[in-house]
């Protein structure tokens, strides 16, 4: 920010780059002078025995919210119902569909998503759903997060997945999504372009905050991540929370001796009621470019990661009447990464003839995400399954080979 | 008041009624709303008018249509310059002959001005107004009618939904509102409802048009009857189609500006809505659907439950509930009798902070206790971005959430704090024992009281006081 914008005669509060570099020397020593939580997760200096760099499975959950439309995202492109049901849409796609097996093709702006499916680093899965049976975003979201037969607010898949096998996580989020609830294993990380405060008012509210629990805990965890990641300060136009920065931040985030074993990544912007060509075309970019700038900053620990990527329903199978579509309910997830065994289109069609749809409007879901997952889980984290009822009581993992042997 | 007593800090009611349903005291609030607090609230229930001259969104809607006849022009004689070989001296020739240079510059964006000053002169008028509960109460319908400032339209039109629709009924009947909102350009663009037209309408069958159910799902799920509401998929198809029609005048393209119903796009017919049918023609079969939805006992409870869990406390009891329904239903869902059942129950006065502010409310509470004059349009716009609520940017039509968790995060509390510390630094000659006495008066805890007094500078101890529980909780 600009602080110039607020009073003219204010002091020159500009930070330069030996300042910040102070900054988080003053940080790590605020750190000490705080009595951190037992067990806390990232307690500077808490995981050093951790001696190799590479080599650790880790696990980034990526979000869709608003609902992506999976036939416009993974194209039936073999479907004979697929173009009587979407002629505008399927004549939306500005450049030739990127081939998959079985007569599947990816939008035209996954460009790396494609790439990564050349190289046996993707798997489209077809036809999916949470279980949620209702077309509400907001129930399916916290359902998709909840990972149960149910919405629970307090407790996520992934918080009681880290739980059990006692991992780290960070959500690149202002505040702690559901997925992420119920472990105090986790951290919050969200950039800003306020100037950064003086490490001794850290220290006096750390003192005012003695007996006010969760402001107490909010404010440690802040200043565990803040001096992991150092805040740009100064200089930045950039809109803040792009979605590219995001991963990037994220990426930093989970390499190195301290890096997470985990992190939740969100982005909206899918729920295309109206003018869906030219929206997904450049919200798929979007996340496309976003996800390649994941890859290169996790450099060789791609080759441990699983990128999961989720939306809360599907979309309605025919168009509607403003070039776009409604919510719907069987969708797509995506398994992505350098220890994916990829290359294939996993999940099992259902056809988009009438009969053949959810209610007779929207794609039917053959599998569960959550089945998906857990099979991941097990396979990448070795959960067994006694284990694997803790995160989804519900439901029991798929056992196709979805990861490359290690 | 012991050290250790701060989690059960006693507040006042005073404080209660200034901090829980108001923006925070300004000036000597606290002190006027000493003598009767809550006949204070109910004197703060005041009509809401606004200041300055601000565009009309039949204003915006102009302005858009021409912007966009611009930018077609301006396209088309770039494809004209460059295919007559020289652009560069071509275009130069031209602006000489016309003797303007503007004529070459890129027609100016209406609507994000229009957005930022009204986004800004809204947040300036709830910091100095002295019926500051009013301003919280738009804010909670505007926010409960959320829109977001997303596409150049909506930029413009965003910020006008609740100066048009929501503020002329704020102390009125709930179904005026809705039938405001769901009528305003705002809210049928937003959610796609101006190009939704009725499948076996004239409209469909002449140029192939189509139902959009998106509006119709969130007046049922968000703005009436609520997720568990008791509606189907099917109700939701039949107020859809119920409303199909209900669109939006292309200015330029046709007379006038504004809502507009398009018969020829209305599905014929008679439809039926949770079980009962309407017949009505035309354009009353749609408000007669939204009347019923505002009356139906679902939406009572919906509406009575967030106000409470937003103003009270997060599980409002059941009894507090009760008595706001029965007032909404005796009294055809009027919100400022509801209010004065909310400001009169025991339920809604507990001793003990209930919540953590919002990013706005603790942004207005700050400011309005600091009374800073000086800040920027920008810097209060970049705040609010920074802190997690930007104005008309929720991105959902559930607007922001009003649940603490999704404030309280570590990260936010950073960017408070940090927030917290720039502030006090610009406010150099506050003093912060004064402005302890002016917020928060007597509730505060031995502790607070110590760290702000013994801090090692003003702007430290100011600081400490913004970020103390007692401040950062009403």
């Amino acid at each position: 920010m600009n602080n110039t914008q607020i009073i003219n005669d204010s002091d020159d509060l500009s930070t330069s780059s030996l300042s910040r570099r102070k900054f988080i020397t003053m940080t790590g020593a605020g750190l000490a002078l705080l009595s951190l939580p037992m067990g806390s997760a990232f307690a500077l200096g808490s995981n050093k025995q951790v001696g190799n760099q590479a080599g650790k499975p880790k696990i980034v959950w990526l979000l869709l919210r608003g609902a992506l439309d999976s036939l416009h995202t993974i194209v039936p492109t073999f479907d004979q119902q697929y173009k009587p049901l979407r002629p505008k849409l399927s004549s939306s796609f500005k450049s030739p569909l990127l081939p998959l097996e079985k007569g599947f093709a990816l939008h035209p702006s996954l460009k790396n998503l494609h790439q990564w499916y050349q190289e046996k680093s993707l798997i489209p899965v077809v036809a999916v759903y949470s279980g949620y049976p209702k077309r509400s975003h907001f129930d399916g979201q916290d359902y998709l997060e909840s990972g149960k037969a149910e919405i629970d607010h307090d407790s996520g898949w992934l918080a009681r997945a880290i739980e059990v096998k006692n991992k780290r996580a960070l959500a690149v989020s202002r505040a702690t999504p559901i997925s992420l609830r119920s472990s105090d294993q986790v951290n919050t990380w969200y950039p800003s372009n306020l100037k950064v405060a003086d490490e001794d008012i850290y220290a006096a509210l750390d003192k005012l905050y003695q007996n006010d629990e969760s402001l107490r805990a909010s404010l440690e965890s802040g200043l565990e991540v803040r001096g992991l990641v150092g805040d740009k300060k100064g200089k930045k136009k950039k809109r803040q929370g792009k979605f590219i920065d995001l991963t990037k931040a994220c990426a930093k985030l989970m390499v190195g001796e301290q890096g997470v074993d985990c992190a939740m990544l969100e982005l909206g912007g899918w729920d295309t009621h109206n003018n869906q060509g030219t929206r997904l075309n450049n919200n798929l970019a979007e996340l496309d470019n976003g996800l390649a700038e994941l890859k290169a900053g996790l450099g060789k620990e791609w080759q441990n990661t699983v990128v999961i990527i989720g939306t809360e329903f599907g979309r309605t199978a025919k168009e509607n009447g403003t070039g776009g579509t409604d919510h719907g309910t069987g969708s797509a997830l995506f398994l992505a990464g350098g220890a994916v065994n990829g290359g294939q289109v996993q999940g099992r069609w259902p056809g988009l003839k009438t009969e053949q749809l959810f209610q007779q409007r929207d794609l039917m879901p053959t599998t569960n995400s959550f089945s998906w997952i857990g099979n991941v889980l097990s396979q990448h984290w070795q959960f067994t399954e006694q284990e694997l009822m803790q995160v989804f009581p519900h439901v029991k993992p798929y056992n196709q080979v979805l990861l490359r042997s290690s | 008041m012991s050290e250790n007593s701060m989690s059960s800090t006693i507040i006042s009611r005073a404080n209660i009624a200034v901090n829980r349903f108001g923006y925070g005291a300004r000036g000597d609030e606290l002190t006027q709303a000493e003598k009767d607090p809550r006949q204070w609230l109910e004197s703060q229930l005041k009509p809401i008018t606004f200041n300055g001259d601000f565009p009309h969104s039949n204003t915006i809607l102009i302005e858009h249509a021409k912007y966009q006849k611009e930018k077609k022009r301006q396209k088309k004689q770039q494809k004209i310059n460059s295919q007559s070989g020289n652009m560069q001296a071509n275009s130069m020739q031209a602006n000489m002959q016309s003797g303007n240079m503007k004529d070459q510059k890129k027609p100016k964006n209406f609507s994000r001005q229009a957005l930022r000053n009204m986004s800004v002169g809204t947040l300036k008028q709830a910091i100095a107004s002295s019926n500051s509960v009013s301003w919280r109460l738009l804010d909670f319908f505007s926010n409960h009618f959320s829109v977001t400032a997303h596409g150049q339209l909506m930029v413009g039109l965003a910020a006008t939904l609740e100066r048009e629709a929501i503020a002329p009924h704020l102390l009125g009947n709930f179904e005026d509102m809705l039938l405001a909102v769901e009528q305003h350009p705002g809210m049928l663009i937003y959610l796609n409802n101006e190009k939704s037209f009725g499948p076996n309408s004239r409209m469909a069958k002449k140029r192939n048009k189509g139902l959009n159910e998106n509006l119709a799902r969130e007046i049922m799920e968000l703005h009436t009857l609520g997720i568990d509401g008791g509606y189907s998929q099917e109700d939701v198809i039949e107020l859809a189609k119920g409303i199909t029609g209900w669109s939006v005048k292309r200015p330029g393209k046709e007379r006038g500006e504004g809502f507009v119903f398009r018969a020829y796009g209305h599905e014929p017919g008679s439809r039926k809505l949770l079980g009962k049918i309407y017949s009505q023609l035309g354009i009353a079969q749609g408000q007669q659907m939204l009347r019923d939805l505002a009356m139906n006992p679902a939406t009572a409870k919906h509406l009575c439950h967030k106000l409470a869990h937003h103003f009270a406390c997060h599980n409002p009891p059941a009894s507090l509930l009760k008595k706001m329904e029965a007032t909404w239903l005796k009294t055809h869902g009027n919100i400022k009798a509801v209010m004065h059942c909310l400001f009169d129950a025991d339920e809604a006065w507990f001793k003990s902070a209930q919540k953590y502010k919002t990013p706005r409310e603790f942004v207005i509470s700050t400011l309005r206790a600091l009374s800073l004059k000086r800040f920027k349009d920008n810097a209060l716009l970049s705040t609010l971005i920074n802190l997690g609520q930007q104005p008309f940017n929720a991105g959902s039509p559930a607007g922001y959430s009003d649940y603490e968790q999704d404030w309280l995060g570590a990260s936010a509390l950073m960017a408070r704090i940090d927030w917290a510390t720039m502030v006090s630094g610009y406010s150099k000659r506050a003093n912060a024992e004064k402005v302890m006495k002016l917020s928060i008066g007597t509730s505060v805890s031995q502790l607070t009281y110590n760290s702000v007094m013994r801090a090692e500078s003003r702007q430290q101890a100011l600081t400490l006081l913004l970020m103390s529980p007692e401040f950062q909780r009403r």
